[in-house]
């Protein structure tokens, strides 16, 4: 399809949506974004000024953690991808092949389940599972595999844990409508041809499924890189991410001046990695760019 | 007879509801110039309980008015987001840090008098001392709890936390996002140092104390410390003796340097379209009766001396001038204007 | 070699993949399994392994009336914002795919913002504009703002379904002599209306379960139900709000249940 034919009719449909976008979020965000310029906020505060210094703070990082915090940030949004990846790819597989509509139905069940658990309560659950005193150290050391306590909270280790948790449902629900539109017959035809079971996999379903996995990946790093909430209960101090730190600044330090130039910062690096993702996508499954 | 008697029940009929048109009308407008709306903070948990369920309704009766009272933590951001002149609390109840910060954004007042809240001649002098902004109301000590069934002696320094038979297994607070956290680290200055602001003797107390647990709120020590997560850690008084009566292996113990206070702090902002009520407010939480209430229902120490406790709560918090010269009221403004470098500086300390 | 079309050999490999499968759902599932047993049991705070089976933690769930309000308040703000977003998004998606709107790539990378901006800041910018604007925090305020982080994911799926949508369907029915309009009422939309209910179940999933945004934006008594719960945990951490945590699943997976009924998510699979 021609990128440079007139727009239809059809297009007008964007209209609630933009109109949506720019009421609620291009104008909020461009007050933020203004704010991020002032030292304060200048409908309250008369002496408030235009100042590049919240952006200095974090481009210089004299306190040596804003750095840091962005490469955490990213590190543990991509180690969540992947391993909700690697987790969400079979279920999404044995959802999307399964012939039963009962057994689809509890799987489906199970899946999101754990998305309706509510982010308070299962990031409790997970320190009960978790913690020094929680049921798999509690296990372990009962039955002899260790003698101290694993330490597998507090720190980024259960922080992804949590993470991929609820973010494996997001995985699957996308990966399991792509899965689901391979035909099974390229699959049978190349069994036929005499490749096993792996081979086909590898060579078949698994690129035609490619569209789904970058759309579903993108999704999970999306919303890891954006989490703040999960990140601060499960990793105690040794966790710092780039929204801890926003969060931090609006509760704690009441300087939404300088959160919202973290917010901006966030913004620009994510929407470059979406941009790079979507060229990728589009190169790879020659595609128009899929989101 | 019968017509007549149909007319005037028609009659009567219409005449009521005229009248109820009237009062329909008319009511709002009778009730507007009587209901006021007082906007407010509380905190939820027992506290908000007892307040929705007893003080709230007791104080909306007697002062004709509603209450308004929000529990989604944390007000500040969205205090210092609303208009000056028209700001979305009348009273902030919050700690004294928080007090201190939205003073600096002048977004609550400074100075709280007997003249505009009469009970305050009756309180204790940290109270109203020149280290709080606005009314104390209630205060916690914050000390140190523990496990009784580990064969702990019970601490009396603050020394006793960095013993290193507890690495591993004892406790603190995200020292950015933490008041208590905060008021320990200050306290490091003090047992280590030359006192309260000695910056450089906590840093190296922090070094000392890892590694360490740390979390997010007081909450979260009660069950660290109740699970056996933890054998010692910072914590109030409150926080310990809540579950008294429960047989639970934890106690509080307060060092012999000294408790710091936590205090629950009233104020008035100064764009409050309703000052005699939020006034008359602060007043009434200062009642004998309501703040005998409150102190037994969450294990506060009440900041009136007029108050008798029942004797096991008496026994217990701070309610004698002897008690409550123990209490250490940290510099928040000192701190405030420091928190920035120093939450940079321990959250690289305490990283890994 | 293997000729059979539908039955699969039950061997070693399909063993593995099947015990991978239940394993990978054990994990999901598990802390579900801790909540529940955390809400029957009676200690107040959570402990392992549990001591018993008591029903008080649900009992003070359903007395409360905080708790009843919010839930009911979580309950119909997300069906409104299952609703609208599902009519905003999948319109945007019709216009993005068949619209051939200049800068096509850029504006879906647009509407897919939201998601990647933490949702403290969302909340705290809206609720800067709602009172710099004047009108305070209004419940549709609260539902437009939720509409708006669920969007995206309708967006998202309905962007899938009609990426491999055959066109050739609807141009059957036009040369048989149907108008537009009747193509995309009694063809086009039934075919992708699978993929947009499954941006819907998101969507009211999202809204459901949302937290930051709607910190910012509740009022005094009308608080939705993951505020009422991070509150009521900051200072009474027991069993009362995995009780809350049990009957929300149980609810949203009855609603979930009974779209995948009529709507048939497995159509959406099968697509």
């Amino acid at each position: 399809m021609s990128t440079w034919a007139r727009p239809s009719p059809i297009a007008w449909l964007v209209a609630p949506a933009a109109l949506l976008f720019v009421l609620f979020f291009i104008l909020p965000f461009g007050v933020m974004a203004a704010m991020s310029l002032f030292s304060g906020n200048p409908a309250n505060n008369p002496n408030a000024f235009l100042t590049t210094r919240h952006y200095e703070r974090f481009l210089f990082d004299t306190a040596g953690i804003y750095h840091d915090a962005l490469w955490s940030t990213m590190r543990i949004g991509l180690i969540t991808t992947i391993v909700a990846l690697l987790i969400g790819y079979p279920l999404a597989h044995w959802m999307a092949r399964m012939q039963s509509r009962l057994g689809h139905a509890l799987v489906l069940m199970a899946v999101i389940a754990p998305m309706l658990t509510g982010i308070v309560v299962r990031t409790f659950a997970w320190m009960t599972i978790l913690q020094d005193k929680g049921v798999i150290n509690t296990l372990l050391i009962q039955w002899g595999l260790t003698d101290k306590p694993l330490p597998l909270m507090y720190n980024e280790f259960g922080t992804v844990v949590a993470l991929v948790h609820i973010y494996v449902p997001f995985m699957v629900l996308t990966l399991t409508g792509v899965i689901g539109r391979i035909d099974e017959r390229l699959e049978q035809a190349a069994r036929s041809l005499g490749a096993g079971r792996l081979r086909a996999f590898v060579e078949v379903t698994l690129p035609l499924s490619l569209p789904g996995i970058l759309a579903g990946s993108l999704l999970v790093f999306a919303l890891s890189i954006s989490a703040y909430v999960t990140p601060s209960l499960m990793g105690g101090t040794n966790v710092l991410t780039l929204p801890m730190l926003i969060a931090q600044q609006v509760g704690t330090s009441f300087n939404p001046n300088f959160a919202g130039a973290l917010g901006v910062i966030l913004l620009l690096v994510s929407l470059v990695i979406v941009v790079a993702y979507n060229r990728i996508l589009a190169r790879l499954s020659g595609e128009q760019g899929m989101a | 007879m019968i017509s007549r008697h149909k007319i005037s029940r028609r009659q009567a009929l219409r005449a009521s509801a005229g009248l109820a048109a009237i009062a329909a009308v008319g009511a709002p407008s009778i009730l507007h110039a009587q209901t006021r709306t007082l906007k407010i903070t509380t905190w939820g948990g027992k506290w908000g309980d007892v307040m929705k369920a007893t003080v709230l309704p007791a104080f909306e009766k007697e002062f004709k008015c509603t209450v308004s009272a929000d529990q989604a933590f944390p007000f500040v951001p969205k205090l210092q987001a609303s208009p000056r002149n028209d700001p979305i609390y009348d009273v902030l109840h919050t700690n004294s840090n928080e007090q201190w910060s939205s003073l600096v954004e002048g977004l609550v007042m400074d100075k709280i008098t007997a003249k505009e809240v009469p009970n305050v001649a009756d309180v204790y002098p940290y109270a109203v001392s020149d280290k709080i902004v606005g009314v104390t109301i209630f205060t916690s000590a914050i000390g140190l709890g523990f496990r009784t069934d580990k064969g702990l002696a019970k601490p009396t320094s603050w020394k006793d936390l960095a013993d290193p038979k507890l690495a591993g297994s004892r406790g603190g607070y995200i020292i950015p996002v933490n008041s208590l956290g905060q008021a320990h680290f200050m306290m490091l200055g003090k047992v280590y140092g030359k006192g309260l602001t000695d910056l450089d003797a906590a840093y190296k107390a922090l070094e000392t104390l890892k590694p360490i647990k740390l979390v997010d709120f007081t909450g979260q020590m009660e069950k660290m410390l109740l699970s056996g997560e933890v054998s010692m850690g910072v914590i109030h008084d409150s926080g310990v003796y809540r579950y008294d009566g429960q047989n639970q292996p934890v106690d509080f113990a307060g060092p012999s340097e000294g408790v710091l206070a936590l205090e629950q702090v009233l104020n008035v902002t100064p764009g409050s379209k309703v000052k005699d009520l939020a006034f008359g407010y602060i007043n009434y939480m200062l009642r004998p009766d309501v703040q005998k209430l409150l102190a037994e229902a969450v294990w506060y120490s009440p900041a009136s001396k007029k108050v008798k406790l029942d004797a096991k709560y008496d026994a217990r918090l701070l309610t004698t001038p002897a008690k409550v010269a123990t209490l250490i009221q940290p510099d928040w403004k000192w701190y405030n204007a420091r928190k920035e470098d120093i939450d940079a500086r321990v959250t690289k300390i305490l990283k890994g | 070699m293997s000729g059979a079309t539908n039955k699969r050999p039950f061997d070693a490999g399909h063993a593995a993949y099947l015990a991978l499968n239940i394993l990978l759902l054990v994990f999901l599932l598990a802390p579900i399994a801790i909540v529940l047993i955390f809400a029957l049991n009676p200690t107040p705070f959570i402990s392992f392994p549990p001591v018993g089976v008591s029903l008080r933690w649900f009992e003070k769930f359903f007395a409360s009336d905080e708790f009843m309000n919010a839930l009911w308040l979580s309950l119909w703000v997300a069906s409104v914002v299952l609703a609208l977003s599902v009519l905003i998004g999948g319109a945007c998606a019709l216009a993005l795919v068949r619209g051939c709107l200049p800068g096509r790539t850029f504006l879906t990378a647009f509407f897919m913002s939201p998601l990647m901006l933490p949702a403290i800041l969302t909340g705290l910018a809206l609720f800067q504009a709602y009172l710099l604007v004047g009108i305070g925090r209004p419940v549709w305020g609260l539902i437009l703002a939720h509409t708006l982080v669920a969007v995206p994911y309708v967006i998202r799926t309905t962007l899938a379904v009609l990426h491999n949508f055959d066109r050739r369907i609807e141009e059957a029915a036009a040369v048989l002599g149907a108008s537009p309009a009747r193509v995309f009422f009694e063809v086009t939309l039934p075919l992708i209306r699978p993929g947009v209910f499954a941006g819907g179940v998101f969507a009211f999933i999202v809204s459901f379960d949302q937290f930051p945004v709607s910190l910012f934006l509740v009022v005094p008594k009308g608080e939705t139900l993951p505020v009422v719960l991070f509150n009521y945990m900051k200072f009474d951490l027991d069993g009362a709000i995995a009780a809350a945590s049990m009957v929300s699943i149980l609810l949203a997976l009855s609603v979930v249940l009974v779209l995948e009924r009529l709507i048939g998510l497995k159509a959406y699979v099968k697509l």
